[in-house]
């Protein structure tokens, strides 16, 4: 045929167009595996640099990771009821989609809506840290909220003497601005979030990134971190995101409930009516906090930063 | 034009960012580390050796009135699959070159290899055109990179070369080094050297400015 032929301009395209979605379909079908598996590995990491096992500078190897990753106590938080709940199991459960389902999710009115959010999934998946007397060490919680381009995702670790205390914290998904907003990625910068309170003695969400540098020995440095040079916009919604996530629509009646009643630690480690579903994933049924439920005196210490009960944190 | 001269012309004398001045966007977006800039450069080689090679040995059967998009559809695949091995086998580093590597589609340098050489040449040819233009792209993304990187955070490669003030040394980083900006003063400072070596690339103004005598202008 020749090349002026309208026919053959339509069957070299078509041809091309077969051999080319072939290759590609199976250079992604191929590689696939590959990359669920490093999805999964990048997001154990993230998890497991909260759990203060692991040291920032000697990343643990992949089997150490999966092992330490199996040790963890993950369960899902249903927090519009504060308890733990057994609705979905936590390998298959997904946050984002969770959020974007009506049945899943939570509205959140525009009072509190400091995120910038406008719904949020019901259920998260938080992860509970056992020191190895089985008392809770930290409790590891994921936030996230409207940056200045992008969704900012992270994970804030309270310390579970007071769940006030920042043990650790981390962004690990962001588009902010190179070199300006995306510091918030920055180890250095996060470091500084580790033994920031999140509430003031009167229980109001106090954490906030300082507009530059922190003064030391002022009252309100608890509370905050430096500022970001050239990324206010970013540096305030942080702020606001841990304002909305520590406020009364996100974990405070989670929190608070805590301090009424001892947790236990799931697999295996206490006799309660847990069902272990999967290696290292326990749905506890036994182990509810929910506020009408028994206190264990002298558990869990509450100092008055959060005897909140009676103060409306915003 | 001898094999050598194919691979080596388009280093220097006809590099396709300092000479056609194409693949900006890249060379603007991701050289603020050299590591990025490496893998940049590696993956543009490919598509470019992946796209010249197929679209020379399709050559003879591409009407003329639908090359483009077939040109396109090739590029478009070689750069898929040069991004899905990207993100399976370096995946840190596919996180931190994001959309650009996707962005090698509109990079002028490959559809511009592809009309100017490939749709003549036979695959030999072309395949040794794509690598020349492959390391000349590489060589100019790794100049600016090695630039901004030292001088911006003052490593290479991520290992520390000048001690920063903030960790107690002695080097004030240039932060506008680590801004788009800044390729530009470099890729045209680049540009400038190219042509001050080879004369023959300066060329003629387009018009030239009238002369005005200073009289006239009083006097009207």
């Amino acid at each position: 045929m020749n090349n002026d032929d309208p026919r053959k301009a339509v069957l070299v395209v078509i041809l091309v167009a077969l051999v080319c979605s072939f290759l590609v379909s199976a250079s992604i079908v191929l590689l696939a595996p590959i990359k669920q598996e490093n999805e999964m590995l990048v997001r154990g990491q993230n998890i497991l640099s909260q759990t203060g096992w692991v040291e920032q500078t000697n990343p643990p190897d992949r089997e150490a990771m999966l092992l330490m990753l199996e040790k963890l106590d993950s369960r899902l938080l249903d927090i519009n009821e504060s308890v733990f709940s057994d609705a979905f199991s936590i390998e298959e459960f997904n946050e984002r989609r969770a959020a974007s389902n009506p049945q899943t999710s939570h509205t959140i009115s525009s009072e509190f809506d400091t995120a910038g959010l406008g719904r949020r999934s019901r259920y998260v998946v938080v992860h509970l840290i056992w020191s190895n007397e089985k008392q809770l060490q930290r409790i590891i919680l994921p936030v996230y909220g409207a940056g200045m381009w992008s969704t900012l995702y992270g994970y804030i670790a309270l310390d579970a003497t007071d769940f006030n205390t920042v043990a650790s914290a981390l962004f690990y998904e962001q588009a902010e601005t190179p070199g300006l907003g995306d510091k918030i990625e920055d180890s250095g910068w996060l470091a500084q979030w580790q033994g920031r309170k999140i509430y003031n003695t009167s229980g109001r969400v106090s954490f906030r990134v300082a507009e530059g540098r922190v003064e030391p020995g002022t009252t309100a440095a608890v509370h905050q971190v430096d500022g970001l040079t050239g990324a206010t916009v970013t540096a305030s919604a942080v702020t606001n995101l841990v304002q909305y996530w520590f406020g009364k629509d996100g974990y405070l009646p989670f929190l608070q409930s805590l301090n009424k009643t001892k947790l236990k630690p799931a697999g295996g480690l206490s006799e309660s009516s847990e069902s272990v579903i999967s290696p290292g994933i326990v749905v506890s049924t036994g182990s509810v906090v929910s506020k009408g439920s028994v206190v264990s005196p002298g558990t869990v210490n509450s100092p008055a930063s959060l005897n909140i009960n009676k103060e409306d944190p915003q | 034009m001898s094999a050598s001269d194919t691979l080596t012309r388009p280093l220097l004398r006809e590099n396709p960012v300092t000479f056609h001045v194409l693949g900006i966007c890249s060379a603007l977006a991701i050289t603020n580390s050299l590591n990025s800039a490496l893998i940049m450069s590696l993956a543009l080689t490919c598509v470019l050796v992946l796209s010249n090679a197929s679209i020379s040995l399709i050559r003879k059967h591409l009407p003329g009135s639908v090359r483009i998009i077939i040109q396109i559809t090739v590029i478009a695949s070689a750069v898929t699959i040069v991004d899905e091995l990207l993100s399976a086998f370096l995946p840190d580093v596919a996180r931190t070159l994001s959309v650009y590597i996707s962005l090698i589609v509109t990079n002028c340098i490959v559809l511009g290899r592809a009309e100017a050489c490939a749709m003549s040449q036979p695959v030999r040819k072309a395949v040794l055109d794509a690598v020349g233009n492959g390391l000349g792209f590489s060589l100019v993304l790794i100049s600016v990179a090695v630039i901004r990187e030292l001088f911006g955070s003052g490593s290479l490669l991520g290992y520390q070369i000048l001690e920063l003030v903030s960790n107690g040394g002695w080097y004030q980083p240039n932060e506008m080094m680590l801004l788009p900006p800044s390729a530009f003063f470099i890729v045209a400072g680049l540009v400038w050297l190219n042509r001050t070596w080879y004369k023959e690339q300066v060329e003629k103004p387009d018009f030239k400015p009238a002369s005005v005598e200073v009289d006239e202008i009083y006097s009207s």
